[in-house]
């Protein structure tokens, strides 16, 4: 718990190590109109145009339904977007100009608020609009239009700027990562560092290395267990990506950049990601087309690595001794943006646990509140608190001794509001418990 | 020539014509915007299990999503009402058919006035009850702009006016002709705006469902 306490006080910390935002008012417009313009493309295009402006998206969203406040809408966040396109883009724009200002800088900063604050990007509004519009994608490229105008939440410029400019998370580079692994290697954990050639590349992150190191030990005695080629790359070991988190193109791309340069240095042929929820998009999905051509590896998540492995008969876990009953928090960006359902949910049956499935679940599970960089913002506490509300009544609704998930944003959030609050459900890895029901359990 | 030969002439040919290259301009200009190849590996492969995954969003989201239902009955059902008893009403009144097989060249058996002008009351209430909710409701407040305003006046006034020809209501002394016109250039502003408005949405909302679905289960996710 004091690792915790340090914790949160370094993420209050973040926002006094931004830099301070110097562009001109017109500039930083400029910039942020030529992102969407650059970025918009056909099917945006036709999201953006087949809006029947019904709202239905506000019930999908967690800041609004635990709010109830209208400028939390989905579709209204991406309204500024709508507004550049409708004016410099559309087929109509001639027309919409008659109706439509210009964009602001004083818009820009209001943006921040609705695309970073009050938005995790979970992609549930998504599943809802009944006309199918990709609202998140619209969203994102709001982010990008912001950060480029330095409009993006302080906290999350910090963090994008030390990983970009130090190549470091929270502090956390090689060194810690070395030190890391010396202190696990005492514990009797092998782990393969800089290894020149190995089949699988493992990524860990700076909240790993310093919060979770049981889950990045877990990770490495499954893959020993599995006897797997595998290594971690200090030139590339970090999954976080804050470029993407920031809406940071350079940056994001950078990070990218690399990941890939690790795994083609020692030639993997998968590179796992970790616990981390945005560390899955962002080289699965992302990585590719930011870069411009295809990754020569395949990209799992550890989760879903895990339960392949298990459900193919090549990983042994016996049983929990003492049975369970748990519930599983479908990380957004694995579940809804990923298809990672299965999987985790074969370990967990493996494990013997029982699985009470929480009313919203798999694809219309409820984000924890603070993905999407949303538990760095200082700004979004007390609506991370609100939207805590849900999920914490639908935990409790299962009657689950035990919250499982597979991201790391996800543990510490539901961990630290849940503290706030007195809720005394434990928040576990599902890493971890696999790790813990090896058999022959080193 | 008549207000009547005008609004059955030149104005129709006209409001005929802009809804045409209307809809041929916003269509083709969305469409040739640029796309982007997706460079990422995908989870499940093949124009099968796009064009599945498309297809079943395009039927899934037809019905109101199980988790929100308590919220959104109201607005899902009166939506599909309005739009099916305004369909009704426009192809199915004996007066229309005339109309409809002049341009066709065929035409279909009617439905009775009565029943027509029941259906008609209805989903003008309708159309009414959502208007006045949504300038009321604080969600829709924030996302309604000047295209919805102008969207249901033109989507209303169509059978406002038509009731009041198939009525004879002589509204401000008006002839029945002169109310006949009303109603056939009210239907004409109304094509005229289609592709401009928000009431677009009907060429391209089933392609945005099909290309959501298509990309969801690209990466595992049924839509």
């Amino acid at each position: 718990m004091s690792d915790l306490s340090e914790f949160e006080s370094r993420v209050k910390g973040l926002k006094s190590l931004a830099h301070p935002v110097t562009l001109p008012d017109e500039e930083r417009v400029r910039r942020a109109k030529q992102v969407m313009l650059e970025k918009l493309d056909s099917h945006t295009a036709m999201d953006l145009e087949t809006c029947v402006h019904c709202g239905m998206c506000a019930e999908a969203c967690h800041f609004y339904e635990s709010t109830h406040d209208p400028k939390y809408t989905p579709i209204h966040k991406a309204y500024l977007l709508r507004k550049v396109y409708r004016r410099e883009l559309s087929p109509v724009r001639l027309l919409n100009k008659l109706f439509l200002r210009e964009i602001t800088a004083q818009q820009l900063d209001e943006w921040t608020e609705l695309a970073f604050n009050s938005c995790t990007e979970c992609g549930r509004c998504d599943l809802m609009c009944p006309m199918g519009i990709h609202i998140t994608q619209a969203i994102s490229i709001t982010r990008e239009a912001l950060g480029a105008a330095g409009a993006a939440p302080p906290e999350l410029r910090a963090m994008e700027h030390e990983q970009a400019e130090h190549g470091t998370v929270f502090g956390v580079g090689p060194e810690q990562l070395l030190r890391t692994i010396e202190e696990l290697r005492g514990r009797g954990i092998g782990i393969p560092l800089d290894e020149p050639v190995a089949e699988v590349m493992v990524l860990t992150t700076a909240l790993d290395l310093l919060l979770y190191k049981d889950t990045f030990a877990a990770t490495a005695r499954i893959l020993n267990k599995l006897k797997v080629s595998w290594t971690v790359r200090s030139a590339g070991f970090e999954a976080a990506n804050f470029g993407m988190l920031s809406g940071h193109l350079r940056g994001q791309a950078l990070e990218s950049q690399r990941i890939v340069d690790a795994a083609v240095a020692c030639g993997a042929k998968l590179v796992i990601t970790p616990e981390c929820g945005h560390a899955y998009p962002a080289l699965r999905w992302d990585a590719a087309n930011e870069l411009g051509k295809p990754l020569p590896f395949e990209v799992m998540a550890i989760s879903e690595y895990v339960g392949r492995e298990i459900r193919a008969g090549r990983l042994k876990v016996r049983p929990v001794e003492v049975p369970r009953k748990v519930t599983y928090q479908d990380p957004c960006k694995l579940g809804r943006h990923g298809g990672v359902f299965d999987e985790p949910r074969a370990a967990l049956k493996a494990l013997g646990l029982e699985l009470r499935e929480m009313q919203s679940h798999g694809k219309t599970q409820y984000c924890c509140g603070g993905g999407g960089g949303v538990f760095l913002i200082d700004a979004s506490a007390p609506l991370r608190r609100r939207t805590f509300e849900i999920k914490q009544h639908q935990v409790d609704d299962t009657g689950a001794d035990a919250l499982v998930t597979t991201c790391n944003s996800c543990r510490l959030n539901l961990t630290s509001e849940a503290r706030k609050v007195n809720w005394d459900i434990p928040v576990e890895s599902l890493v971890e418990l696999v790790a813990a029901s090896l058999t022959d359990n080193p | 020539m008549t207000l009547l030969d005008f609004a059955r002439g030149p104005a129709f040919f006209a409001a005929f014509s802009i809804l045409i290259a209307g809809l041929l301009w916003r269509t083709s200009g969305l469409l040739l915007l640029r796309r982007r190849r997706n460079l990422a590996k995908v989870r499940i492969r093949g124009p099968v299990a796009a064009v599945a995954g498309g297809l079943r969003a395009v039927a899934m989201r037809s019905v109101p999503p199980h988790e929100l239902e308590k919220n959104i009955t109201f607005q899902h059902f009166t939506g599909y009402a309005w739009h099916i008893g305004w369909f009704v009403t426009f192809l199915f009144l004996g007066a229309h058919l005339p109309f409809i097989r002049s341009i066709l060249g065929f035409g279909w058996p009617s439905l009775p006035n009565g029943v027509l002008l029941v259906i008609t009351a209805i989903t003008l209430g309708i159309l009414l009850t959502l208007y006045i909710r949504r300038l009321f409701h604080p969600v829709l407040r924030v996302i309604t702009d000047m295209d919805d305003h102008i969207s249901v006046l033109l989507t209303i006034l169509p059978l406002i006016t038509g009731i009041a020809a198939f009525a004879h209501w002589s509204v401000f002394g008006l002839r029945y002709e002169t109310m006949l016109s009303i109603h056939i250039l009210s239907v004409e502003a109304l094509m005229v705006w289609l592709p401009f408005g928000k009431i677009y949405h009907c060429a391209t909302g089933l392609l945005t469902r099909f290309r959501l679905g298509a990309t969801f289960i690209r990466r595992g996710v049924r839509a």
